[in-house]
C-alpha cells in the first residue's frame, strides 16, 4: 500500500505482537495509511505494536504529531507502542520531544519482543 | 637408416614456423659423409598433403603418393622418400622427412614399424615442448608489458598535481583515471603572479612509457613558460616551438590552457586541438570555443586567445577524450551530447565529477575495459563579489552566498527546500549529525512558510537563502505573510498531548529551535524571515546534548 512516497507493511511477529514496517516518508499526509495499518496490526488482539523505521527516509513534525496520535490510541487500547530501526538523527528527535519515554525504542525486533513479554 | 630431416611445425591456423633453436631434432646415425641437409619444407594448412598426413595411418611413401600438392612436389625434389607424420590428439604437429637409405635399399617393413613407433612416442613429447615454449614466450611478453605499464603509471603519478589549489569562492575538483595501458593524459594547476592560476588539461597521442615521457616533458615546458609569458596564446605558441624538434614521429599533444582570475571569474584561454571546455550558466551549457593545432606537429603555429567571465554559481569543465569516447557493451559512444546534458544539472565541483563518473560506469556496465585515460577538471564559482555588489544590501555585506532561490509555496515543497539547501552547503563539510539537524530545521521552517505564509498557494513564493557570514552559516527562509502573524505557540509537552490537553501536532517550531545553534525571526512588511544559524567554528564535537 502506498501514498505518495510512503508505504507500510504489517507483519505478525508473535500471537501478541505485530510489526508495521514503514518505508519512505512519515508526514501528516501519512495519517490515513498509518492509522489503517495500526488497525490491521491490532486486529488479532496484539498487545504490542512495533514500528520498524529501518526504511524511513524522512519524518517531519507532522510525522511526530502522527506518532503522538498513535501513542494516544495505543494507550487507550492498552497496547504497547515500540520502535526499532531508528537512525541516530530520529532517535535524537524522539528524545528531544520526550516521545522515547512513552514509545519504547529498541535495537532489534527481538529486543522489542522480549521487552514486551510478547 | 639415413639422416632424418629436421622437423618443422606446421600450425593449423596459419603458417608459423617455430624458430630453429626450438626445433626438436632427431639425428640418425650417419654411415658416411654424404648426409646432406634435406629440404626444410613447410606444409601450408591449405595444402592437400596437410589433410592427408593428418589422417595417414603411418609412414607415407612420398614417391608413390598421388596428390596435387606443392609441398609434396618440393619434398620429392629435395630427395625425400618417406614422410612420417607426427600426429597427436588428431593434430598434425610436424613430420619427419627421410631421404633414401644409405644402402640404397627400400625401407623395410621393420624400418617402417620402427619409424611409426618413434613418431607415436615423439609426437606428444614434441607437442608438450612446443606448448611450454609458447607459454614461456607469452609470459615474457606479458611481463614486459606490465613492467612498462608500471613505469608509465609511475611517471604519470610523479607529474600530476598532488593537491588541488585552494581558491576563495571556488570549488576545484580534478580526476585522473588511467586506462590499463596508461595513456598520456595530464592536468596541472600552475600558480601565477597576482593570485591567478593556470589550468592545463592535455592528452599525448600514444600510450605507455613514450606517451608518459612526452607528457612529463610537455608539463615541464608549460610550467616553465607559463609564469614568464602569461598569455595562454604565447605559452602554447612557445611550447609548440620547444616540443616540435623533440617530438617522436606520429606523436603530438593536444592541450587546453586557461588562466583563471579567481576574484573576478575572468578566464583567458587558448587551445591546441583539445576538447572544448563546457560552461554551465543558470540557463544553459555552452562551449568555450577556441581552435589551434596540437603541439609538436607543425612549426610557427598561432593560437587565438579567448576570454569569458564565470559568474557566481557557474562552473567550467575541462576534460580529455577518455570520457566522451568510452563505449558501452553495444559499442555506442558516451558522446558529447550526453556529457552536455549531464553538465546542465547544478552541482558543486566535486559532485559534478562524481556524478559524471557514476553515469559513465552505469553507461559502460560491468567488466568495462577502459580504453583510454580519463581526465576531468571542474571549477565552480561558489560565491563572489558580484552578488554582494548586486544586492546593494549593506546589512548583508561580506556574505558569501551559497544559495538564493525562490520556490512555489506549494505543500510538499519543504522537501525541495531542504534538498536545495543540503546541496548548496555540502561543500562546507558539516559534521553529519549537524548536517542532518539543519536539514530538518530547514524543512520545518519552509513548511511553516508554505502553510502560513503562502497558504499552500504555489503562486505565492517562499524565498530561501544560504550564506556564510563571518564564521556562521545562515539559512534564511522568508514568506509573504498571507496567513497573518503566527503568534506565540505554546511549548509542546508530550504529557499534555497524551492527556489530550494539547493537540498531537505543533512540534515544528520546537524542533527548529533544537536543531540549530540559534534561530531568529524578523518581519518585513506582512511577511517574516526565519534565520537558522549554525556556527562553523568553535563547535566542540558537533554532538548537541540530548535532553528533554
Amino acid at each position: 500500500m502506498t501514498t505518495g512516497t510512503t508505504s507500510v507493511e504489517v507483519r505478525r511477529l508473535s500471537p501478541a505482537a505485530a510489526v508495521i514496517e514503514v518505508h519512505g516518508d512519515i508526514t501528516a499526509a501519512s495519517e490515513p495509511l498509518l492509522a489503517e495499518a495500526y488497525t490491521r496490526a491490532s486486529d488479532d488482539g496484539a498487545k504490542a505494536v512495533v514500528l520498524d523505521f529501518a526504511g524511513l527516509d524522512y519524518m517531519n513534525s507532522g510525522g511526530i504529531g502522527l506518532l503522538v496520535t498513535l501513542l494516544v490510541r495505543s494507550q487507550r487500547q492498552g497496547q504497547r507502542l515500540m520502535a526499532v530501526g531508528l537512525n541516530d538523527h530520529y532517535r535524537q528527535i524522539l528524545s528531544l520531544t520526550r516521545l522515547d519515554e512513552a514509545i519504547g525504542i529498541y535495537d532489534s525486533e527481538a529486543a522489542a519482543l522480549s521487552a514486551a513479554g510478547a | 637408416m639415413t639422416f632424418i630431416e629436421s622437423i618443422r611445425r606446421t600450425v593449423g591456423r596459419g603458417a608459423k614456423t617455430v624458430e630453429p633453436d626450438a626445433e626438436p631434432t632427431v639425428t640418425a646415425v650417419p654411415a658416411a659423409s654424404q648426409t646432406a641437409p634435406g629440404p626444410a619444407v613447410d606444409i601450408a594448412p591449405t595444402d592437400p598433403l596437410f589433410a592427408y598426413l593428418q589422417a595417414a595411418p603411418g609412414v607415407v611413401d612420398a614417391e608413390r603418393l598421388e596428390l596435387e600438392s606443392a609441398a609434396l612436389a618440393e619434398l620429392r625434389a629435395g630427395g625425400v622418400k618417406v614422410i612420417v607424420p607426427l600426429v597427436t590428439q588428431g593434430e598434425l604437429i610436424g613430420a619427419l622427412y627421410l631421404g633414401p637409405r644409405l644402402s640404397d635399399q627400400d625401407y623395410s617393413t621393420d624400418d617402417r614399424k620402427l619409424l611409426s613407433t618413434l613418431a607415436a612416442q615423439a609426437a606428444p613429447a614434441i607437442r608438450v615442448a612446443q606448448l611450454v615454449r609458447e607459454q614461456a614466450v607469452e609470459i615474457q611478453a606479458r611481463e614486459r608489458l606490465e613492467q612498462e605499464m608500471r613505469v608509465a603509471t609511475l611517471i604519470q603519478q610523479q607529474f600530476l598535481p598532488r593537491e588541488l589549489p585552494q581558491l576563495h569562492d571556488w570549488q576545484v575538483a580534478a580526476y585522473y583515471g588511467p586506462a590499463r595501458a596508461v595513456g598520456g593524459d595530464f592536468y596541472d594547476f600552475i600558480p601565477l603572479p597576482d593570485g591567478r592560476i593556470g589550468i592545463v588539461v592535455g592528452d599525448v597521442t600514444d600510450k605507455g612509457v613514450p606517451a608518459a615521457l612526452i607528457m612529463a616533458r610537455t608539463q615541464s615546458v608549460l610550467r616553465g613558460e607559463a609564469p614568464r609569458l602569461q598569455s595562454p596564446a604565447k605559452v602554447l605558441e612557445r611550447a609548440n616551438e620547444i616540443l616540435l624538434p623533440e617530438m617522436p614521429a606520429r606523436m603530438f599533444v593536444t592541450c587546453l590552457y586557461m588562466i583563471l582570475e579567481p576574484e573576478t571569474g575572468r578566464v583567458v584561454y587558448a587551445n591546441a586541438g583539445h576538447n572544448l571546455p563546457y560552461v554551465r550558466t543558470a540557463d544553459e551549457v555552452i562551449e568555450l570555443r577556441a581552435t589551434g593545432m596540437p603541439l609538436g606537429l607543425l612549426p610557427g603555429m598561432d593560437y587565438p586567445e579567448h576570454e569569458a567571465v564565470l559568474a557566481p554559481g557557474q562552473s567550467v569543465l575541462l576534460y580529455s577524450d577518455g570520457l566522451v569516447e568510452a563505449h558501452d557493451p553495444a559499442g555506442d559512444m558516451f558522446g558529447f551530447p550526453r556529457l552536455k546534458e549531464l553538465m546542465a544539472v547544478e552541482r558543486p565541483g566535486s559532485d559534478l565529477i562524481d556524478h559524471l563518473l557514476d553515469e559513465l560506469h552505469g553507461f559502460v556496465g560491468r567488466g568495462w575495459d577502459q580504453e583510454d585515460d580519463i581526465t576531468l577538471v571542474a571549477l565552480q564559482r561558489t560565491g563572489g563579489r558580484e552578488v554582494a555588489l548586486a544586492d546593494h544590501d549593506p546589512e548583508h555585506a561580506g556574505e558569501r552566498v551559497l544559495l538564493k532561490v525562490s520556490l512555489p509555496g506549494a505543500a510538499g515543497n519543504e522537501r525541495l527546500a531542504m534538498d536545495r539547501v543540503a546541496e548548496a552547503i555540502e561543500p562546507l563539510g558539516l559534521e553529519p549529525a549537524r548536517f542532518e539537524r539543519l536539514k530538518t530545521a530547514v524543512s520545518e521552517a519552509a513548511m511553516n512558510a508554505i502553510e502560513y505564509g503562502s497558504q499552500n498557494d504555489p503562486a505565492i513564493p517562499v524565498e530561501i537563502e544560504a550564506v556564510v557570514v563571518d564564521d556562521d552559516l545562515v539559512v534564511r527562509i522568508s514568506d509573504q505573510g498571507l496567513g497573518g502573524p503566527m503568534g506565540e505557540a505554546e511549548e509542546p509537552d508530550i504529557d499534555k498531548k497524551l492527556a489530550g490537553e494539547q493537540k498531537p501536532r505543533g512540534w515544528g517550531l520546537f524542533l527548529i529551535k533544537h536543531m540549530v545553534d540559534a534561530m531568529e525571526v524578523t518581519t518585513h512588511g506582512t511577511g517574516q524571515t526565519v534565520s537558522l544559524i549554525l556556527h562553523l567554528k568553535g563547535v566542540d564535537d558537533g554532538s548537541q546534548s540530548v535532553q528533554g
